[in-house]
């Protein structure tokens, strides 16, 4: 029999990341740089693998892990892609093999010292089924953030996702305005990384966003129906797996993918 | 008196060793369009990004709306650029972007409004009132990516318009776009400095783009200004054929000028 009072905590926790990653997703996946999720998850765990390698078990390894990942954000935020020569791919491309090299280098290092990485390889995979209420808590502290942070700054993200460069002709702060989002986006993909992983970051990112692109025009609805549209892959993933005893995660993938498939279809159908 | 709209005296940029630009001085007076005509890679992309102080000059000076460009810091930067009209050549092509040609427009009131502050009642006014005058009222909720090339470049003009502009930067601004689309393009130009007297700062490579309210051009080449007055007396057959390594004829007609076939004979 399902207990409702069990898995409640994991349903809302599910909801939000794809909520909050599918709002994200908007702005990520319009200036055509998803990989940040990956590189971002990947930064954190390095965080967090040190900060094992320091003492840190459970819960305090989310600090180093969110000091890493703002700091990476950070770093993407402040480079100047013409400065460097570099554009944003490009540059998340070196900053992933950077922050997972160390991050492998760490895990080894564990087995070398004889630590124990337990904390450490749950973070890699998430634990969707072991979301709790203080889980939901951070969650929906981290999305209200990024919420609130969207409300505010919509008009300069908007033109940001246009063109960063054509936003900086405009007088417009991009370089304030785009460091402050990346730093929400490296917190809350840190928040959900412990929760849901990075795979399922990455497709939640993604998918939701993607599949919004197809369905709406203007950027206010877009960012409405991508939020939705995660929602329901984290919810609905998470009830089809429940249902039918697959792994939660591997379901929520692939519930976002077939959304975005449908959505493919029905813009092609009009 | 006015100070000019543009003053650039003894200004050098650099990209590592390579001089892109060096330019002795170079004035856009108040209310007046002036064209600079080059070839490919003479700097003319440069010349435009330099006035918006999004690229630092190795040495001298760059004054825009009379307030010099680098002795500020970012956010005085950021404010001189609001008051800057920008239409860059290239337009950004993502075939996924959720952005109606009404919200590209808005764009060019974002930066007015500043940080902290939503869009109120009169920046949407100004946004659909450029609108209208560009011919897009139709297309106004319609996708950006989902319009045609010259739809595109009218929108992207709306938007530097929203903006209020006292100076308009126009870097190609017919790039890519068919005949009717060029012409379509020019008496766009010419109507927004006869009904706003506001200066313009129009680089290209065609001398067809040229509106008749142009009464002064400079021929860029190698980054330096090679000759500059009116353009009848600057656009003569042995300059644009030397310019451009071809032999070319240009005719004058109406305050436009074309540049025509000549002895075939390359330079």
């Amino acid at each position: 029999m399902f207990d409702f009072v069990f898995w409640l905590p994991v349903m809302a926790g599910g909801a939000l990341a794809g909520a909050s990653s599918g709002l994200l997703g908007t702005f990520i996946v319009g200036m055509r740089i998803p990989f940040l999720g990956v590189c971002v998850a990947h930064a954190a765990l390095a965080g967090a693998v040190f900060g094992s390698l320091g003492g840190l078990a459970g819960q305090a390894l989310l600090l180093p892990a969110l000091g890493a990942s703002v700091l990476t954000a950070l770093a993407l935020g402040l480079l100047d892609p013409q400065r460097v020569r570099l554009d944003d791919n490009a540059v998340l491309s070196f900053l992933f093999s950077a922050t997972m090299g160390l991050a492998f280098l760490g895990i080894g290092l564990h087995g070398i010292l004889g630590r124990s990485d337990n904390d450490v390889r749950s973070m890699l995979w998430g634990s969707l089924n072991f979301c709790r209420w203080r889980d939901v808590g951070l969650m929906l502290a981290s999305s209200g953030a990024v919420l609130a942070y969207i409300v505010v700054f919509f008009k300069e993200l908007r033109a940001i996702m246009f063109s960063r460069a054509d936003a900086e002709a405009a007088g417009i702060r991009v370089k304030v305005v785009w460091s402050g989002f990346l730093v929400l986006v490296a917190a809350v993909l840190t928040v959900n990384f412990q929760t849901v992983g990075g795979l399922m970051i990455y497709s939640l990112i993604s998918n939701p966003a993607a599949a919004a692109f197809q369905l709406v025009k203007s950027c206010r609805r877009t960012l409405a129906v991508s939020a939705v549209l995660g929602a329901a892959s984290g919810l609905g993933g998470f009830l089809i797996s429940a249902a039918t005893d697959l792994p939660s995660g591997a379901v929520i993938v692939l519930v976002s993918s077939v959304l975005l498939a449908l959505a493919a279809i029905v813009r092609r159908c009009r | 008196m006015s100070p000019p709209a543009v003053a650039l005296e003894k200004l050098v940029v650099r990209a590592g060793r390579r001089r892109l630009l060096d330019v002795a001085e170079l004035r856009v007076p108040a209310g007046e369009i002036v064209a600079v005509i080059g070839r490919n890679g003479a700097g003319k992309t440069t010349l435009l990004r330099a006035c918006l102080g999004l690229v630092k000059p190795a040495q001298g000076a760059v004054r825009v709306l009379g307030q010099e460009v680098w002795g500020r810091d970012a956010g005085a930067r950021a404010q001189l650029r609001r008051r800057v009209g920008y239409v860059p050549q290239l337009l950004p092509a993502r075939s996924e972007m959720p952005l109606t040609v009404r919200e590209v427009v808005a764009i060019g009131r974002t930066g007015r409004a500043g940080l902290f502050h939503p869009l109120r009642p009169g920046d949407w006014q100004l946004v659909d009132e450029w609108i209208e005058r560009l011919g897009l009222a139709a297309l106004a909720r319609r996708a950006f990516s989902e319009i045609s090339g010259g739809e595109q470049r009218k929108t992207i003009i709306a938007r530097a318009m929203a903006q209020q502009p006292e100076l308009l930067l126009l870097d190609e601004p017919t790039a890519n776009l068919d005949l009717g689309w060029r012409e379509r393009m020019v008496a766009a130009i010419q109507q927004l400095h006869a009904e706003l007297a506001i200066s313009i700062l129009l680089v290209c490579h065609e001398l067809e783009v040229l509106p008749p309210a142009c009464r002064r051009v400079v021929l860029l080449d190698g980054g330096r200004v090679w000759a500059s007055g009116p353009p009848e007396t600057i656009f003569t057959d042995e300059r644009i054929s030397a310019l451009y390594g071809a032999g070319l004829r240009v005719a004058h007609e109406g305050g436009r000028h074309a540049v025509l076939p000549g002895s075939g004979a390359h330079v």
